[in-house]
């Protein structure tokens, strides 16, 4: 019967698929323009304008060549924002990573109330970051500072170069936990219960069951979270807008602070452009090399 | 010699408290923004600090509400969180939709250009669509506040997702008891999406809610900040009443804190149903 059914249809089926509709274009034409007008556009004049000289405004306003790129890469302060870049983002990235797994691992077994602790490592990432620096500043500051008064210290934590770099990415791990938590978590939980289960009674320890299954099955998860947090780990920006303004003596200045500093302080806009290329152009051999480590480490079933 | 069954409780519940101290721990920063937003100035300079006041006041949330727009900031936040959002899930449905059920010409090459689209970060981008947007006199405007977030690559990762798992037959089934293709769009595909479309506007809020770079690029003018960008601006200016600050932080995470804990299921299943390769 439904074998019947199925040979009476297909040719209409057939049919109906080979005449030419304007729907797909129309329902792609929204997405489609708002992306080629807000993401493409701005990439391509990005590009342009890294080769030109701009105005006040940031428009074009005359050819340069090759020289906003040979300034920029000549100047020693430009390789020291990209290494104070990596620095940053190098320590995001591994405690952001370590603690979400280490949550994720303690929250994995679902028990009764389980969620509430799920909840509260998670809940930061709700938090945007000019309340997080609201509170964050009354307790690192110098006077009444709440950590000063814990620690019985007179520290001026965000202006000590050797400490506000750590005040500030301890804001930004705090507030970047949680997604990380959130997908890793997603991750341990898909693992098959009647596997770790079997292992148990084989006798694997927590240890063991983590490391030879856990670990494993939800390689693809944890491939994904990293390549989240490589790119999210540079993008460092309200916090160091609110709470150091890049100083003290450039020490907390990253990449993206310092595009923002050059085209609306400095108003040089060309720049702000060609660091803007040179942050995506690392961004993207970064994801090149993690991709092509992707296909050495991760298991997919 | 304690029953093993009981050794386990024990272990477990001792477990589960190490756990759930953890947690708290973890959430020490908005406690602190929370107490001390309770108490006085006076007792806000003293030494040392007490984390619990004897007299609690209400004084700073009072000023807050009183001498900053709060209102006013929650207001433009809640306007452009609204049309961006209604936008997004709008044209992340179509454009997926299309790109699931449509065979056309030119599907390749647009969706690579998706592709493409979601390998270019915002950072990246963002000064020249400052500039486009200042050319265009959208500065200080609401749409100037909203236009780059109407669209997203995860939303149209995760509405594409939602529709690849519809069995194909129902497009058939509906196709032959005479539904079009807007028919089918309308009245079967949607009404059955609105679990992914809640947990996409869900995870959306939280984003749009507290974006910080945009908003501060394009509202220059007080009268049109987002609440981020309000906030922002007192906590970099004279700090002469701390108090004041932490409550008006307390009332920004407010909204989003609650979403967040109401609506976290949603939010789980968003981040991770769009983001997974499929």
């Amino acid at each position: 019967m439904s074998r019947q059914g199925k040979m009476t249809e297909s040719p209409r089926m057939l049919h109906k698929k080979k005449k030419f509709s304007m729907y797909p274009y129309i329902f792609i034409l929204p997405a489609i323009a708002l992306m080629g007008l807000f993401t493409i556009y701005p990439f391509i004049r990005t590009i342009v304008l890294s080769f030109a000289l701009t105005n006040k405004m940031g428009n074009f306003s005359s050819w340069v060549g090759l020289r906003n790129w040979t300034r920029v890469l000549k100047k020693e302060s430009f390789w020291s924002i990209v290494v104070t870049s990596l620095k940053m983002a190098g320590v995001n990235l591994v405690l952001t990573f370590s603690i979400a797994m280490i949550f994720a691992l303690m929250a994995n077994k679902k028990v009764r109330f389980s969620k509430l602790y799920q909840t509260m490592y998670a809940l930061p990432m709700a938090i945007a970051s000019s309340p997080a620096a609201a509170i964050f500043i009354f307790i690192y500051r110098q006077k009444n500072g709440l950590l000063n008064n814990l620690l019985g210290t007179d520290i001026s934590w965000l202006n000590e170069p050797s400490t506000a770099i750590w005040a500030v990415c301890a804001v930004t791990i705090w507030m970047h936990i949680g997604s990380s938590f959130i997908f890793l978590l997603v991750g341990f939980r898909n693992v098959p219960e009647d596997l770790l289960e079997s292992a148990y009674l084989d006798g694997a320890n927590s240890f063991q069951r983590i490391r030879k299954i856990i670990l494993p099955i939800a390689s693809p998860q944890i491939f994904f979270v990293l390549f989240l947090s490589v790119n999210s780990s540079f993008k460092t920006f309200a916090q160091i807008k609110l709470l150091t303004g890049g100083g003290p003596a450039d020490s907390t200045m990253n990449l993206v602070y310092d595009i923002y500093k050059k085209a609306l302080i400095d108003q040089r806009f060309e720049t702000a452009c060609v660091e803007a290329i040179f942050l995506f152009l690392m961004l993207f051999l970064l994801s090149r090399i993690q991709f092509a480590l992707e296909d050495k480490v991760v298991h997919y079933q | 010699m304690m029953k093993p069954k009981t050794k386990k409780k024990i272990k477990d519940r001792s477990a589960f408290i190490v756990k759930l101290l953890i947690g708290i721990l973890f959430m020490l920063p908005i406690i602190i923004g929370l107490l001390f937003s309770f108490q006085t100035e006076t007792d806000l300079v003293s030494y040392p600090l007490k984390f619990f006041t004897a007299n609690p006041t209400l004084e700073h949330y009072i000023s807050a509400f009183t001498t900053i727009p709060i209102l006013h900031y929650l207001k433009n936040t809640l306007i452009v969180c609204v049309i961006a959002i209604t936008a997004q899930i709008v044209f992340s449905s179509l454009c997926a939709y299309a790109f699931v059920f449509f065979d056309f010409k030119g599907k390749e090459f647009f969706w690579n250009v998706v592709l493409a689209c979601m390998m270019i970060p915002g950072e990246v981008t963002i000064i020249t669509n400052y500039v486009t947007i200042q050319n265009i006199g959208l500065v200080n405007t609401y749409p100037g506040l909203f236009i780059t977030s109407m669209i997203g690559g995860t939303s149209i990762f995760m509405m594409r997702q939602y529709y690849k798992s519809l069995p194909k037959d129902f497009k058939d089934a509906a196709t032959i008891d005479g539904c079009g293709e807007l028919g089918f769009l309308f009245r079967v595909a949607t009404p059955l999406s609105i679990p992914t479309i809640s947990s996409l506007a869900i995870y959306l809020f939280v984003h749009i809610y507290n974006q910080f770079f945009w908003p501060l690029l394009v509202a220059n003018d007080d009268k049109m900040r987002t609440i981020q960008v309000g906030i922002s601006f007192l906590v970099t200016s004279d700090v002469t009443d701390y108090g004041r600050i932490l409550a008006g932080a307390m009332v920004t995470i407010l909204p989003s804190v609650l979403i967040y804990i109401f609506g976290q299921d949603y939010i789980i299943k968003g981040m991770t149903s769009g983001g997974v390769k499929g």
